[in-house]
Formats: C-alpha cells, structure tokens, sequence
C-alpha cells in the first residue's frame, strides 16, 4: 500500500492494478469516527455496507429475498428478519429503484445467545440453539399483520456433554422436521408439531459435530470437529458410513464441512463434501468414494486467530466449483476448486472480500473478523458477510479472471 | 404529510404543515377540521413551527395561512425562511401552470405567509408568550432542518421533524441534550430500515459517472441550488483528481450566485454545533469543475454537468436534458425526490417517451439512474436519540401500527417508558407528573422538623399539616395559625355531638365508671381516661352521662368529638 497523501493505492494480488484501482477516499471532511473505505469500482456489480446495533454469527435465509440474523450477547439479544434492498433486485429496472436499506421485517427477543439458527422450509418457522445446551427454541417469524417474532416451543436435544452446542439441519418435507445434535450420537430428527423423534443416528463414537446438511430428503452427512465425515440415511436404522477424517490431521486440528448437491441434487451420491481443517488444509471428497479425495488444496488463511465458533466454508449453490472461506481473518476468499489437483499444493483465492477488515468500525484495536457468512441461493456471485464488529455486507462480486482483464 | 397538532400546558401548537406529495385533490392537504370546523385558526394556535424546507413538512403552509387563515407567529430557522418560498413558487408553478390547478395558493399568498415567519437560532430559548417557550436544535439532514423543543410550565415536548444520527459531508448529526420532555415525537417511517453506508451510495454514484464518461456519454446531474449539490461537486472532484479523469465538469450559473448567498447563512448558522464537520473553503473553487456555458451542451465528448432546477420541470437543466436524451450513452442522475407533473417525476416511473410543448415528443434514450442521497435516522438513530434526550415517553409517528410493535417493544424494555402510536387523526393523551414549586413558611418547616424522630427521608413522602395559599402566581404553605391571621379570619372549632340513651338504673357516676371500665377492656391500644371532673375521654372523644329528665332510669350519653375520622364501637 503506498499514501499519497489523502489516497493510498493497494495493489491487488490479482496484478492488474491499472483496472483494480482501490480508492481510498478519506473523508474530505474531518468527522469524529471516520474512516477509509476500499471503493473497489471494478471489483463489485453491487455493494452494501450496514451496520447492526450488535453483531451477529448467523445469517440465514428465511425466502429468496429474506434473512434473519440474531445477537449471542450472554444475555438479552435481537432476532431480526430483514429484507434485502430492493435495489439488489431490481435488475433491468436497477436504475429506477433507489432503495439502498434494509427492512427490518420482524424482530423478536430472546433472554440467551443466538449461535445456531436455521429455517425450516416451507414454514415461517426458524431454530435457535444457544450454544450452552444442546436444547432448541422453536419461534414463529410472524406474518403480515405482526413485526413480532415470538417463541412458539422447544426442542430437548440429547443428553450428552455438549459444550459446542447444537447443530441444526432442515429440509422440505410435509411434517416440519428438524435435524439437531452436538454429538454424531444422538443426532436426532424430530418433529416440530408433536416432538416426537422420528431418527436416531447411532455411531461408535460421541464425536462432537461442527456441521449437519441434508443432501437429499432421506441423506444428510453429520461433519465432525475431528475430520469425521457420517453419511447417513433416515429411512433405515442400519449403520451409517463413515467417511474417515483426512491424513495428517493432527491432535488439535479442527474441522468443518459442506456439502453441495452436485449436478443433479436427485442422486445423493453425486454429491461432494468438502472438509477444511483450522490449518487451511481442503479436501474434497465424492459421496461414491467418501474415503478418497477427489482434491485437495492448501488455503492461505491467516491462522493468528481461529475460533471454532465463527469459521464457515460453504460451496456456492450456483456456481460451479466455487467455494467461499471465513472465519480465520477479517476476508471472506473465493476459491475456484476446478484447479485443484489430488497433490495437496497452495492455492490462491479468485476472490477476497476485505471490506469488514478495512472499514472496520471498532476502536479498541481488536482485529475484526468474519463471523459468518452465506451466499445467495439463486444470484451466481452475490453474497452476505457479517463481522464481529456488528458490520454485515452485500456484495455481488466480478469475476475479474472470466472477464480476462 | 406531517402536521401535528399538541396541546400542553394550555397551548395549542402545530408542528409542521405539509403537504401530501401523492394526492391530487383536497387529500394532500392537512385536515385542518380537526382544529375548527370553520373560520380562521388564529384563535386556536398560539403558534406553528416548521422543522424544515421539505414539502412534506411545510408545502401547505401557504394554504393553512392565507387560505384557511392564520395570523399567529410561525417558527422557523433563518436557512428555512431562506429556502421555504423558493421550493413553495417551484412547487406552485408545477401545480398550478403545468397541472392547471385550481385550489392551490397564489405567489402573493406565499409573500404573505413568509411575513408572518419568525425566524430561530439554534439553542435560543424563544418566548412566544410568558408561559410557553420554544427552542431549536441541529437535526442534520438538510440544510436548516431543527428538531425542536417546547415548554409550559414544566411540561415540555420535543418534536424531532426529519433528523440524521451519521454525520454527511455538510451536515453534522442531530444533537440534543438531556432536556428529559414528558414526549418525544418522532417519524417512524425509517425506524424499521437499517441505512447502506454513505460510501457504498457514494461508490454507486462515482461508477455510474466514471462509466458513462468512459463511454463518451454525457451526465447530467439536475440539482437544487444547495446541500447535495456541493456534496457531490466536492466527490467528483477529489474522484476526477485521484483517477486523472480529463473529461470536463461544469456546473451552471444559476447554482453558483443562490449557493453562494445560502452558503453565507449556512456557515453562521451551522457553525454554532458542527466544528470539525465543516469544509473551510469556498464552495466553488474546484479544480476541475468550471462555470457552464449554455453552448458547451452540443460539445462533443464526455462531461458531466449540474444544473438547476432539480426536477427537470424548466429552465436550464430541462434544455440540457432535451439536447441528451436521444443518446443511449448519455445519463442522467436524479439525486432527490421529484414532484409529480414533473419530466423528472416521469422518467423515474420509467416513461421512455415524454410529450414536450407543441405535443413534439421526446424519446427518453438515455439512461436514467434514481439515487437516494437524502439522510434520515434508522432504527440504530432513534434509539441513540432517546438516549441522547431522555424523554419520559415517546410518540412514534406515519408508521403501520402491525409493523411497528418490535420497536415499541424494544423502546419500552430498553428505556421502561411508554411509546405510542397513533394513527392519523388519532389523539394520544399523556399524562405528565409535574411538579409544582412551592414555597414553605420558616415557621413550619421548623415546627414539623421539630416534631421529633429521624430525619426525614427526602425519597419518603411525609405528611405534615399546614395551609396552602395561592396568591396572584405564587403558592406557599404555611401553618394554619398563619394563614388565618393573614387572612384575617377567626379560627372555629368543630366539634360533633351525639346522644345515645341507655337503660340503666345506676346512677351517673356509677354508669361512667362502668362505661369507663367497658371501654377500657374492649378498645385497646386507645387512650382512654376517666377525668376528675366527671368525663371520659376515649382520645378526643369526650363522654358524659346525665339523666334523663322523664326516667331516672334511662341514662343519655352525650359524644362529643371534633374528628369524624375515628370509628368507635360502642
């Protein structure tokens, strides 16, 4: 980064600096709080920044044009369901909508953290777990003739020790279900409307989970701080498959996953898992062959900071190959797996989103970082990040490698 | 449209008085029915107080003075006096010459109500009359705009109008001290957003330029003469330095002489509560922005141009707008709302073809971008407001009572007050606690700190007995021997009587006694006494016994007591 007086030039890593100018525009006028903000013309189609009153570590979509984030104070926190601006969808009409803002849509309280939310599709129904038990709350995100959200019940997880709290699944299905465990055993489906566990999955060991995903209505994969990949089906009580953790993972590595549905979201075993360990290392495996790697990377994450709370790594749902990375820093990276080889060797993001890092709002002098972040279901590059400074961003980036600049 | 109308102490106050931008007939205005059914509101308002030049907020004013009529003071800031009759002819010429209306008011009406204007300075107390008292504050989000706070007595309530919590360029953020009204009004229609960022609207706006010029397009920027106008001069320029852009950037004539006479009350009027928030220069001495010529319009290449006015409904912006819309690579950037009846107003409804005088039509080639610079407060603002003033309760006005029970719900559990929501033409009454100053007599104050025990708990109330005596506008408590002297009145003692007869053969003596003995055994814990000179007192009631003059036999108790507070038993 070089200073040029009021304006810094930062070369990306990219190397076109000619068409990745960052302009750094101090404020012309001195106000208490300001700060410089990267207006990367080139790089975004779209950006947004807003600030919470308190950060959030989830953001989950309730519709295509809904999410709801929530605070994990340890004590009194804000659900909040707000609504994208219109503008983000105005697409040929773009020009005429001038709306830049979020809705608050609904709003409810709640007495414990939020570290855990998921919406139940099909319903107006969203799960929270807060991180201390391995119990859930079950709330009612209202309709149109109510802003409040409102506790309608509970789900009791399972007994055992759970220090991480619960992770949440769901998934389309006539009753409203909801996938819930701290620990591979015990994973439970219940039903929301009677309570009743229609699901237990049973494995040898407790190990506890970082994530659940559904890959078909029947499939879901339990991923395991330890590497442990559980694929399982909830139609029969047989064994699940274990998808034993990666070589070299040591004592206190962790590990988080995703799955995509693949190319065709009908046959599950055309899925792919991919694992990221708190070092950086990714592989990628395919459901047919959930022992091997299909390949692997080395991420450049920075690891001075690794919270087993915040790190998220998700595919994209409409791009190909595209896989997003928080947690370790104040970026959210892009990286382009369809050069991935099975040799584990470095790889470089396609993109890296630092806005939370650089127009942090925080003053004492701890570093922001990224405590969560989701893509958008149907735009191909359009995201959302949050940061533990309350910041959450919009941002629809560019491509610059396809635009071949 | 906002136009409340409070009553306090007594007084009758409407705060602001605009008009409603999407009606077309008798619904834009207030419904000053509510107020009178007929005649003029002089009578009934002591006073009206504008918060700012918006014409949501005083585009009616004309019309509740001069039409419906009233005579009374009108308060605003001396930008508002400034700017207020400008956008009102604006606004009137577009309704009235090109809508052809009818019921609207006159330019002489708009003369007329501006000499009824009393202009505010910031933090100035104002005494409207000897018991009501108004004083403005900084609300940010245009030019002039207050926030104003109004007392009677010890009733106050402070009206927010259109405020802004983030700091702008050219406008500070809103301040208030912790003047703690029985009410804060304020809008609620943003309370429910969350605001994107100043730079990511910024960033939006640089783009669209820096691409149009890079394709040789033309922009045009319709502005008004001031506030948004020199924020955007002051980006474009520092963005054209830092990317060495040589496309040429002109702004009118007309802009520089109204910007430059405002400019001169902006700095003595904002200087007061903005310090650093403030450029020290003079608005116009750009770099790479020069004074346009209107020949420059048919110029080959790219440039950007402000021009006035900023709705596209005459004048130069308009001409401009005519030469470049039949060019796809051409813009045009509409910074601000637009009235209806207005090109501006159409094109952002997405008309692609215009009719023009002569029933000549235009084709609207060029693309048009809608871009929202205006400031008002968020959720994250009100709540820091409260804060800031700490009211006793709050009142949330033009928001959807469904849409708003979170914040009321989250301003009640963070501050334990009571928020309010009433719909148009819905009446809230609040009540107040005020104190009323008393002066208590030395004597008194002496006689019941003397009467013994602890000091008193000053959280404690403690009853005490003495006159209260209201003369001319002062109250004062004094002991009642006091009060009678001053009064020059006789002090009477009450006292009640009751005769209960009895059958008893004993005599008088024997009867009390007895009575006496009674008593004692059933009232305990009162005092009772049996007195030599043949009563008995059970605390202040007196009883004696006496024969009844027929029949030696039956015995009349005469009670005797001056409190009618103590039960007996008997």
């Amino acid at each position: 980064v070089e200073n040029l007086g009021e304006v810094s030039i930062l070369k990306a890593s990219s190397g076109f600096v000619s068409t990745n100018i960052c302009l750094w525009l101090l404020n012309a006028v001195h106000q208490p709080g300001s700060h410089c903000v990267c207006l990367l013309l080139s790089r975004y189609k779209d950006l947004h920044v807003y600030q919470l009153e308190h950060p959030t570590q989830v953001i989950e979509w309730t519709s295509g044009k809904t999410v709801c984030v929530a605070g994990f104070t340890s004590s009194k926190n804000e659900i909040l369901e707000l609504r994208l601006p219109l503008k983000l969808f105005a697409d040929e009409n773009k020009g005429l909508c001038a709306e830049r803002d979020f809705k608050v849509v609904h709003g409810g309280f709640t007495d414990a953290p939020v570290r855990c939310l998921r919406h139940i599709p099909g319903t107006r129904c969203v799960v929270t777990n807060d991180g201390l038990s391995s119990d859930l709350q079950v709330w009612d995100l209202g309709g149109d003739d109510s802003d409040v959200i409102r506790r309608t019940g509970s789900v009791d997880g399972s007994r055992g020790v759970s220090e991480g709290g619960s992770r949440i699944a769901a998934r389309l299905s006539s009753q409203p279900q909801v996938l819930h465990g701290a620990e591979s055993a015990g994973v439970r489906l219940t039903q929301l409307t009677s309570g009743q566990t229609v699901y237990t999955l049973e494995t040898d060991s407790a190990d506890p989970l970082s994530s659940l995903h559904f890959v078909s209505d029947a499939v879901f994969l339990a991923g395991c701080s330890n590497g442990k990949v559980y694929i399982a089906d909830t139609r029969t009580s047989a064994a699940p498959q274990l998808s034993p953790p990666p070589p070299s993972s040591g004592e206190s590595v962790l590990w988080w996953t995703d799955a995509s549905a693949g190319p065709s979201c009908l046959d599950p075993s055309s899925c792919r898992i991919v694992r990221l360990s708190s070092c950086g290392q990714t592989v990628i495996s395919d459901l047919r062959n959930p022992g091997g790697a299909v390949s692997r990377a080395q991420l450049d994450v920075q690891t001075r900071r690794c919270n087993a709370d915040d790190v998220r790594v998700s595919w994209a749902p409409a791009l190909d190959d595209c896989i997003a990375v928080s947690g370790f820093s104040g970026a959210v990276q892009i990286y382009s797996s369809s050069v991935w080889t099975t040799e584990l060797q470095e790889a470089q993001p396609l993109f890296e989103h630092r806005g939370h890092a650089v127009s942090s709002q925080s003053d004492d002098g701890v570093p922001v970082f990224v405590t969560s972040h989701v893509w958008h279901p149907e735009r191909p590059r359009t995201l959302l990040s949050a940061a533990s400074d309350g910041s959450v961003h919009v941002w629809d980036w560019v491509d610059q490698s396809a635009a071949g600049c | 449209r906002s136009c409340i109308l409070v009553s306090i102490g007594g007084k009758n106050i409407m705060l602001d008085c605009g008009m409603h931008m999407g009606y077309n007939d008798d619904r834009r205005f207030p419904d000053f029915s509510y107020i009178t059914q007929n005649g003029r509101l002089t009578d009934f308002l002591d006073c009206v107080i504008i918060s700012h030049f918006h014409l949501d907020h005083c585009g009616a004013l004309p019309f509740m003075s001069e039409m419906v009529g009233y005579d009374g003071p009108i308060y605003m800031t001396h930008p508002t006096k400034a700017i207020c009759p400008i956008l009102l002819e604006d606004f009137r010429k577009i309704t009235v010459d090109k809508k052809g209306e009818t019921n609207f008011f006159t330019s002489q009406m708009i003369k007329d109500c501006m000499k009824k204007v009393v202009p505010l300075n910031l933090h100035q107390t104002v005494q409207v009359d000897d018991e009501l008292e108004i004083k403005a504050y900084y609300a940010g989000h245009v030019l002039g705009a207050a926030m104003v706070h109004i007392k009677v007595g010890s009733e106050s309530v402070v009206y927010t109008g259109d405020y802004n919590m983030t700091p702008d360029r050219h406008l500070g953020a809103a301040w208030i001290d912790k003047c703690r009204p029985d009410i804060l009004i304020s809008e609620s229609t943003y309370a429910t957003t969350i605001r994107d960022s100043k730079r990511c609207r910024e960033r939006d706006f640089l783009k669209k330029v820096h691409e149009s010029i890079e394709r040789g397009g033309k922009v045009l920027i319709p502005v008004f003469a001031l506030g948004r106008a020199q924020e955007l001069c002051i980006l474009l320029e520092t963005f054209w330095e830092r990317m060495n852009l040589k496309a040429p950037i002109y702004f009118s004539t007309g802009l520089t002489e109204k910007a430059n006479h405002y400019y001169k009350l902006f700095i003595t009027w904002t200087n007061q509560k903005i310090r650093k928030t403030f450029v020290q220069r003079n608005m116009f001495e750009f770099k790479h922005i020069k004074a346009f010529d209107r020949s420059y319009a048919d110029n080959p290449g790219p440039m950007v141009v402000f021009a006035t006015p900023g709705m596209l409904h005459a004048g130069q912006s308009l001409q401009i707008f005519k030469k470049w819309a039949g060019n796809e690579k051409n813009m045009v950037i509409m910074p601000g709302y637009c009235v209806q009846g207005t090109i501006g107003h159409k094109i952002l409804n997405g008309q692609r073809k215009l009719e023009m005088e002569g029933r000549s039509t235009l084709d609207v080639k060029l693309q048009v971008e809608y871009m929202s610079f205006s400031a008002h407060a968020d959720a994250k603002g009100i709540m820091q407001l409260i804060r800031m003033a700490e009211p006793r309760n709050m009142l949330l006005v033009h928001g959807e009572a469904v849409k708003m029970e979170f914040l009321k719900g989250k301003i009640e559990q963070e501050f334990s007050i009571d928020c309010y929501m009433p719909a148009n033409g819905e009446t809230v009454t609040v009540t107040t606690n005020p104190s009323v100053p008393v002066d208590i007599s030395l004597n008194l104050l002496k006689r019941e700190m003397a009467l013994g025990g602890p000091l008193p708990d000053p959280k404690k109330p403690r009853t005490m007995h003495g006159t209260l005596i209201m003369k001319e506008n002062s109250l004062k408590l004094v002991s009642s021997e006091q009060a009678l002297k001053e009064l020059g009145l006789n002090e009477h003692q009450l006292r009640f009587t009751c005769r209960v007869q009895l059958q008893d053969p004993h005599s008088d003596t024997d009867t009390l006694h007895r009575i006496y003995t009674h008593l004692k055994s059933v009232l305990k814990g009162y005092t009772i006494q049996h007195l030599p000179d043949g009563t008995v007192m059970v605390e202040s009631i007196v009883i004696k016994v006496s024969s009844s003059t027929e029949d030696p036999n039956t015995k009349v108790l005469l009670l005797s007591w001056s409190y009618q507070e103590i039960y007996i038993y008997l």
